[in-house]
């Protein structure tokens, strides 16, 4: 029970922040980018590379783990060097494709656009990197038990799973900060509100725009790497994530953050308590349900404002 | 000769089922303006549907009843189009992208129920020897490939005619009606919706048909077979054809399906074995590019819509691209 | 003396070759308030529109002081010197009172406090408000939000579509009494009315525009007894049916 929680926290997390860059771009881009997940693929391998090319450069033969951790500073270096690299492509594929798009087609020409283009990146991915999964570290973990069997199951969780939820709070805080309390951030809300009325208020939305991929694609890169450190780095990572980030997205109302984050919880755990209920196969159904009941139920999500 | 010929046979037959599917994402996209991301799960739900309703019993399987071929396909447009009921009925009513986002999810559910419900579908071998018809008078040579690639015409160019009345029926003015006018969609309300409903499920009856003629070409079908890259053949069949033409979308079937054999042909031929994984997927990125430059240089694609429609769009208060960049 | 606004010509419309305004002119001097007026369909919103940029012009000028501005890209009109408040959703709902015009003198790298200290006195109203969420805020003090917000900017003119929609007459008044106030601190007004009784009370002159073109200019108090004026607006419905 206590254990099936603490894994859909783990996981929760990670469709939390990748959901949290989704639901920014669907707000102020005005379209369902399908290409979010790719870019949480990105951010996972481009860490990998970014990790061995520090360790070069720092002339380790390996990764030295700090405190209980699986992993060293190297990968928290890699993890942000990932996230500038995929920020780079984020804005790279605005600029080729999604840019000349919103000038002349409709909402939904960007979200086809957008299918290509993920499909294109997930390709070139496996073309530059093969299929064949990646780890940032061999380090064993020894899981810490944090309670006891006999109470509730029981509970076991490694120092890295902690640090993933803990990270992407974190990371939420710092977003939330950042939308509330600066300029771009405000920019940013009102954009997604009202975009004639932003230009009109002396906003230069073509810069809305560019920090809006920089953090969303951003954060599902970190995302993507806190996935491939608590799991398997695989050309499918981030694809297999595309429904439960959508379904928290969803869940939580398009445009809102904490919305995305409580969202990504709810998948998460659902995810994680259907693996006794319909087995583990079946896992990735359970974003699908969510989705549906949410549809059905309370379309606008639980803090949207707009259907 | 034979071979290039039997070649040829060969490659027409899957053109021509393609263009079976990319008719009916005409039918939702070029005519209705319902965006599908799910085609290979509609496809995958016909072609299993008729694979076990028609094919021989197999122990520790359900299915296996050895209906006639024919009813197969029926059945297989039953249940395509029981999907697309399911799904338009819950997204239909909301914008425009949950459409988008709900059949993504029908076709990655479909996707696992094809890999793990082992009773149903065979999990990740799938099914084998499903019946080919006519097989046992032509044997499965030359002449049976032509054969089969008589009926997929014959199919398709039934569809055609079928979409090409409906399109140009009552009923057909309306669907273009809704599309491009959001007054007139809201006028209909609820109608509006239901006509939506009724192209959105015609539509995936012609995919699971389209599924139902591979099974029975190929005689084995398997999850791999109803990727998400499927999905994306077909739609770049009906971009780069021009959607809203029904010629459009079985010319750019013929189109696309030749350039995806050729470069398939030659990642085979200059590649080494151990490379060609690497080079399949640089052939979907090109297929990716290929898509991307047609919607930002000619996003009418090759044919386009026809006339009549584009009078309409001068005539109506609120065409589409208006009512989008306010 | 050059006047605050000029548009020359001006032709505009949102299709290429479907063009709303018809070479329209008109001119706003310095320290004035100049009520646009016309019937429906006239063009009087795509004229200011225009003129902040919203709609794409074909033909003519914009000036603004003297200066063209026919060109510049919206977001780029505040640091011209020119505010511009739509008629509809001209806040930002989901921002309070206090970010929606933390945010516009923040664009324009004002003093924070001291604008907004202005902005209170001016509008004492929205001081009270001010950690409200803007959608919740009555029509009357949305419109007085959305006239601070493009105050804040510091323009030399201000440019309105319609303060008085939706408004109660009493709110009209209310609104147009503030409207008053801004130019005594020496902003130029010009604004788009429907409601042609409390546009004439209130400005200083009158253009009304029809399919397109200016068809009658004049001071406010003169127009207001002026029967051509009633004739466009009723010869404009008559040729409507």
């Amino acid at each position: 029970m206590l254990q099936l929680v603490a894994d859909g926290l783990v996981v929760g997390s990670v469709i939390a922040l990748g959901a949290v860059g989704l639901t920014m771009t669907y707000s102020i881009l005005r379209f369902a980018n399908f290409g979010q997940g790719e870019f949480m693929t990105w951010g996972a391998y481009l860490a990998v590379s970014a990790l061995a090319l520090a360790l070069a450069a720092l002339g380790l033969p390996e990764m030295r783990p700090v405190g209980p951790f699986s992993f060293g500073w190297p990968l928290i270096l890699a993890m942000l060097v990932a996230a500038a690299g995929t920020a780079l492509i984020a804005l790279g594929v605005d600029w080729a494709l999604f840019r000349r798009l919103r000038r002349h087609g409709n909402a939904i020409t960007l979200v086809i656009a957008s299918f290509g283009a993920a499909l294109a990146l997930r390709n070139l991915l496996q073309f530059t990197y093969g299929t064949l999964p990646e780890y940032y570290t061999r380090e064993i973990q020894i899981a810490v038990r944090l309670v006891p069997r006999d109470v509730l199951g029981g509970l076991r969780i490694t120092p890295d799973q902690m640090l993933v939820i803990g990270l992407s709070l974190v990371l939420v805080v710092a977003l939330h900060l950042f939308l509330a309390r600066t300029t771009l951030g405000r920019a940013m809300r009102a954009t997604a509100m009202n975009p004639a009325l932003a230009r009109v208020a002396g906003i230069d939305v073509e810069a809305v725009v560019r920090a809006t991929w920089i953090i969303g694609a951003g954060l599902a890169a970190m995302a993507g790497v806190m996935a491939g450190l608590v799991g398997q780095i695989r050309p499918m990572l981030g694809f297999d994530l595309l429904l439960p980030l959508f379904a928290a997205a969803i869940l939580g109302g398009i445009g809102s953050v904490w919305g995305a984050v409580l969202g990504g919880y709810i998948v998460g755990l659902a995810e994680s308590f259907s693996v006794p209920l319909l087995g583990a196969e079946y896992r990735a159904a359970t974003a699908f349900l969510v989705l549906i009941a949410i549809l059905l139920l309370r379309p606008t999500g639980l803090f949207g404002e707009r259907a | 000769m034979e071979a290039a010929l039997s070649y040829l046979a060969f490659f027409l037959v899957f053109a021509g089922i393609f263009a079976v599917m990319s008719l009916g994402l005409n039918l939702q996209w070029g005519f209705t303006g319902l965006f599908n991301v799910g085609v290979a799960g509609f496809v995958a739900v016909g072609a299993y549907a008729s694979a076990l309703l028609t094919g021989p019993p197999e122990p520790g399987r359900l299915g296996g009843l050895g209906l006639p071929i024919a009813l197969g396909w029926l059945a297989a447009m039953a249940f395509s189009g029981l999907a697309a009921l399911v799904v338009g009925a819950a997204a239909l009513r909301l914008r425009e992208d949950y459409l988008a986002i709900t059949t993504f999810g029908i076709a990655v559910v479909i996707q696992l129920v094809a890999l793990n419900a082992q009773a149903l579908t065979g999990g990740p071998f799938g099914i084998q020897s499903i019946p080919k018809p006519l097989v046992g008078l032509l044997g499965t040579g030359f002449a049976w490939n032509l054969a089969y690639l008589g009926i997929v015409l014959l199919v398709l160019a039934t569809a055609y005619m079928a979409l090409e009345r409906l399109v140009a029926s009552p009923w057909g003015r309306v669907l273009r009606a809704i599309r491009e006018d959001e007054a007139a969609a809201a006028s209909l309300g609820k109608h509006a919706r239901a006509f939506r409903l009724q192209a959105f499920v015609i539509g995936s009856m012609l995919m699971g048909l389209g599924g139902a003629l591979y099974a029975h070409f190929v005689g084995y079908i398997a999850p791999e077979d109803f990727l998400p890259v499927l999905t994306f053949q077909v739609w770049a069949m009906l971009i780069v054809g021009g959607s809203g033409n029904n010629l459009g979308a079985i010319l750019g079937a013929v189109i696309v399906w030749a350039i995806w054999s050729v470069s398939g042909g030659l990642i085979r031929e200059i590649l080494p074995a151990s490379e060609q994984a690497r080079g399949a997927a640089l052939q979907v990125v090109l297929i990716g590019v290929l898509i991307a430059a047609v919607l930002l240089l000619r996003p009418r694609g090759l044919l386009g819509e026809r006339a009549t429609v584009s009078r309409h769009l001068q005539g109506a208060p609120h065409n589409r691209s208006d009512a989008t960049t306010k | 003396m050059t006047p605050a606004l000029e548009v020359r010509d001006l032709e505009a419309g949102y299709e290429p070759g479907l063009p709303i305004l018809r070479r329209a002119s008109l001119a706003v001097m310095p320290g004035e308030i100049v009520a646009l007026l016309g019937p429906n369909g006239a063009g009087k919103s795509t004229l200011v529109k225009a003129c902040a940029g919203l709609v794409p012009v074909s033909a003519g000028q914009v000036l603004l002081d003297g200066r063209d501005i026919t060109r510049v890209s919206p977001h780029r009109m505040v640091h011209e010197g020119l505010g511009f408040v739509p008629q509809t959703e001209n806040i930002f709902a989901n921002l309070t009172v206090a970010e929606n015009l933390e945010l516009a003198a923040a664009i324009v790298r004002a003093d924070r406090r001291a604008k907004l200290g202005q902005m209170y006195a001016l509008f004492p109203d929205l001081a009270r408000q001010r950690r409200l969420s803007a959608g919740r805020l009555s029509g009357g003090q949305r419109q007085m939000l959305a006239v601070a917000r493009a105050l804040v900017a510091t323009p030399r003119l201000l440019v309105l579509d319609e303060p008085s929609a939706g408004l109660s007459p009493l709110l009209v008044g209310v609104v147009f009494e503030q409207l008053r106030r801004v130019r005594e601190s020496g902003v130029t007004i010009l604004l788009v009315e429907q409601n042609v009784k409390a546009a004439l009370a209130l400005a200083d002159r009158a253009v009304v525009l029809v399919e397109g073109r200016e068809r009658l200019e004049g001071p406010a108090a003169a127009l207001a007894t002026d029967p051509r004026l009633g004739g466009l607006y009723l010869g404009a419905a008559a040729e409507a049916h």
